[in-house]
């Protein structure tokens, strides 16, 4: 059978024990009974908290996996990940500010944190124009290594000068999760993020050349100016928006299109939506595990993703130096 | 096909000097012309400005009478072909899937693959003699290989005109050799080649017409009996060196020990 | 109609209206939200340590389905299942007590949890649990909304007699040592006068030496605490703190002369009917340091 039909069943798996498991113990049968009668004892579980949580843990996973996919190509390194750009600082310093200034609402935090977010894109891109080379590969994690310095240790200072309250609501937020997921996020996030994913599709031949490098992109027939920053911007909107409706969550970006390349090859056309389908499907799974290990307490997903992140690196780095 | 560079002027950001200052060039089918000349002396500034990769001071440079700025790039990539000189990709790509690239030009984003695209991408495996590396991984080629694989993905573009950047470069004798042969015979069968090099015995041998180049201005252009001069070289490399005759019209450089006086042999 | 039948039937009218002294009907929580409720709630998760506790005083502990992993008093509390924590509460175990009221303690992080409870058709109440002055009006809230309006009527009257007989010495004397909050020692953290702990001292007669905080709470140097030399400092372990045996908070002279006042006891945490008690507490232990 086909790779993407193979991991198609695996994520729809994944999405299945998603919704099997959770604070309450349900029985598989009453699961299924809640899904398809909105009156089944438990149908508010499963329809009103776990579907939306699922779905968006999946949509936010697969647009990670594709952002660090398409971002491993324009920086021609394979340990990128979306996280490069400085969207987690900006987006954190914007949160924490707005949770000292007394913001509240379900929609305004992660409304800031996603404009903080693209700011400090913004503020990578002009630093490395100023240095003459924009979008250069190298450059750009400099500069997103120091947007990320500058944005951290303002939000240092600002947790400093708040009170207890400021201070356990933001490091909440910081922790990140899917504790807020409703349908309506679920469907704001999937509006949102068709386009940019489907620029991202579309870019997969594009992907492939940059990958080559500068000189030899452009010799082949591509613009790559112009590719670049397309792809620069779809991944920035997908990760500014992930960050404001889960926090931070690493590897996600990094794992699935690791572990794929290695068994699709790396053409981006076969590889983008394997990595999508992957990686949403280990998000979900790995907020499965979030909300069971230490129940009726949720760990922070992000927890999750790095305890099981790292020893997976770690065996598929093993391999391919192999 | 007429490729022509007038009086083209380049200077980097923030650089002391030009990097290249009025240099002519000019190139049609059938032609093998040559560019070679000390370090630093502007030979890869040449080939990006040659491909409007980078932007031009002063004087223009033309394909087919029309300015090369204002052509398109995928257009540009289906007449002219590059093999930069070093080229690293952190994939592991299958050979024939890089040799694949080269359709990219006529392709497109989106469309996939036909049946004239697979027979071109044979086709170039071929002419360069590495269609049984076709499913082989690039990290596990020689260098030599790599070299192969990636002039049959320019050749995959079905260009007119083949532009080579130091293609030589740690190539074996052997491997050097082949490689002039190859692009020889291409450019007997049709094609426009410029091949920058620092080897150049080689360049005399193959190419039809030398450029000299130094410190980013024309040393000396013309036939290779014309710049293998031994005054003019020793000058411009600032090493005593000696002219030998191999063949008609294809003088060869022997590097003299320092001190000795250069000499053209009479 | 003739003005007599009119009048007549207007005092049937309101004869007749039905006697509702236990129907809860429309509540205002503190964040201005409006919840109805037909009848009062029987299956209630009380997400906040003091509303545990007010429920369990008015008699209600039997309509508790959840709670906290913070609610410890009173000891029967233990029995109520754990739900988990306050703030950001698991949303899904909170459902699944199927509930008829849930009471949130009124917090940004808690904003998104009360929606959705309510968009589940979960009445859910955020209240302020903060200050002396949210325990009376507390207990009134929730005595009417669970129908027990004169249980909760004494139980404020005698919180407010504790509280004041229990405040009497202070209003007496005259002197107001002033006392440093020790909240956290590494960095050192204060309570500002915002706060419940420091209502506590000012009602004992003490006075907060950072009453003057713009913050309920924060992060002060050693030379700040040096500077305004507090009488006593306020602790809530038994012995004596970690502060007392480091050299750098030798220049605080009630770290010198180990003036500790020490109070614990979960009274203290939160506003609650045994206030009264946790002042008594504070004179106590304000006379026996004087001495």
């Amino acid at each position: 059978m086909k790779p993407i039909l193979w991991l198609l069943a695996l994520s729809l798996a994944a999405c299945i024990v998603g919704l099997a498991v959770g604070a309450v113990a349900l029985a598989p049968r009453v699961v299924l009974g809640a899904l398809l009668s909105p009156d089944a004892p438990a149908a508010a579980i499963v329809r009103e908290i776990r579907l939306p949580r699922v779905l968006l843990a999946f949509l936010v996973g697969g647009s990670l996996g594709v952002s660090g996919a398409a971002l491993q190509a324009l920086i021609r390194n394979p340990l990128a990940d979306p996280y490069l750009l400085g969207i987690s600082g900006g987006a954190g310093l914007a949160a924490v500010l707005a949770m000292a200034l007394g913001l509240s609402g379900a929609w305004g935090v992660p409304l800031v944190a996603f404009l903080g977010g693209l700011a400090a894109v913004g503020l990578v891109y002009r630093l490395s124009s100023v240095a003459g080379r924009r979008l250069d590969p190298r450059v750009l994690v400099l500069a997103g290594v120091v947007v990320s310095a500058f944005t951290g240790s303002l939000m240092t200072a600002v947790l400093t000068l708040s009170n207890a309250e400021q201070l356990r609501n933001a490091f909440l937020w910081l922790l990140g999760g899917f504790s807020a997921a409703s349908w309506r996020t679920v469907a704001v996030f999937a509006v949102y993020a068709v386009v940019p994913v489907t620029l991202l599709f579309g870019a997969a031949r594009a992907l492939d050349l940059l990958s080559l490098g500068e000189e030899p992109a452009q010799s082949l027939g591509l613009d790559a100016p112009r590719a670049r920053r397309l792809v620069y911007l779809a991944t920035s909107l997908l990760t500014a928006a992930s960050v404001a409706v889960c926090g931070v969550v690493g590897f996600v970006g990094l794992i699935a299109p690791h572990a794929l390349r290695g068994v699709l090859g790396p053409g981006h056309r076969r590889l983008l939506p394997a990595v999508f389908l992957a990686s949403g499907g280990f998000l979900v799974l790995a907020d499965a595990l979030a909300r069971t290990v230490a129940r009726p307490t949720e760990l922070p997903v992000g927890v999750v993703t790095a305890l099981v992140g790292v020893p997976l690196f770690a065996i598929l780095l093993k391999r391919s130096l192999r | 096909m007429m490729l022509r560079a007038e009086a083209v002027s380049v200077r980097y950001p923030d650089a002391p000097a030009e990097a290249l200052s009025e240099v002519d060039l000019s190139l049609a089918a059938g032609e093998l012309v040559a560019v070679a000349g000390p370090n630093g002396c502007g030979k890869t500034t040449l080939v990006r400005a040659l491909l409007g990769l980078v932007p031009l001071q002063r004087g223009r440079v033309t394909l087919d009478r029309s300015p090369i700025t204002g052509w398109r790039r995928a257009e540009l990539a289906q007449a002219v072909a590059l093999v930069p000189q070093r080229e690293e990709t952190p994939f592991s790509w299958r050979v024939d899937e890089m040799v694949g690239f080269g359709r990219y030009a006529r392709r497109g984003a989106l469309s996939p693959m036909t049946r004239e695209d697979h027979t071109a991408v044979e086709r170039a495996l071929v002419r360069c003699d590495v269609s049984d590396l076709s499913r082989r991984r690039v990290e596990t080629l020689s260098g030599g290989e790599w070299q192969r694989v990636r002039i049959a993905r320019a050749l995959a573009q079905e260009p007119r005109l083949l532009v080579l950047d130091e293609p030589t470069a740690s190539l074996d004798l052997g491997h050097e050799m082949e490689l002039f042969e190859l692009v020889r015979r291409l450019v007997d069968e049709g094609l426009a080649a410029l091949v920058v090099t620092h080897h150049l015995n080689l360049a005399a041998r193959y190419a039809g017409r030398m450029l000299l180049l130094d410190a980013g201005r024309t040393a000396a252009a013309g036939s290779p009996a014309e710049v293998m001069q031994a005054e003019l070289i020793s000058r411009v490399f600032r090493w005593p060196v000696e002219i030998l005759p191999l063949e008609e019209g294809a003088p060869q450089i022997v590097p003299l020990r320092p001190g000795s006086p250069s000499r053209d042999y009479p | 109609m003739p003005r007599a039948l009119r009048r007549f039937v207007l005092l049937l009218c309101v004869a007749c209206r039905p006697a509702a002294p236990d129907r809860p009907g429309e509540l205002v929580d503190d964040t201005g939200a409006h919840t109805s409720l037909a009848a009062p709630p029987q299956r209630i998760v009380s997400l906040i340590p003091a509303t545990t506790e007010l429920l369990f005083a008015l008699g209600a502990g039997d309509r508790l389905v959840g709670r906290t992993r913070w609610c410890d008093y009173p000891a029967e509390a233990a029995r109520i299942p754990d739900l988990g924590n306050g703030i950001d509460p698991n949303v899904e175990a909170v459902v699944a007590a199927k509930p008829d009221l849930v009471l949130l303690y009124k917090s940004g992080a808690n904003r998104g949890a009360a929606e959705r409870l309510r968009a589940l058709g979960v009445p859910t109440l955020e209240l302020a649990t903060d200050r002396i002055a949210d325990i009376d009006r507390l207990t009134r809230l929730l005595g009417r909304a669970l129908g027990l309006r004169e249980a909760a009527e004494s139980l404020a009257a005698r919180t407010d007699r504790e509280l004041t007989a229990a405040s009497q010495p202070a209003e007496r004397s005259t002197a107001r040592p002033s006392v440093f909050i020790l909240a956290w020692d590494r960095p050192a953290m204060t309570l500002g006068a915002g706060s419940f702990l420091s209502e506590i001292l000012e009602r004992a007669g003490a006075r907060n030496a950072f009453a003057d905080l713009p913050t309920s709470s924060a992060q002060v140097s050693i030379e700040a605490v040096a500077s305004r030399d507090p009488d006593y400092i306020l602790v809530s372990s038994a012995e004596d703190p970690a502060v007392a045996g480091r050299p750098e908070w030798r220049v605080v002279r009630a770290v010198r002369e180990r003036r500790f006042l020490r109070v614990h006891g979960s009274e203290f945490n939160r506003p609650s009917p045994r206030v009264g008690l946790a002042v008594r507490q504070m004179v106590a232990a304000l006379a026996a340091a004087g001495r």
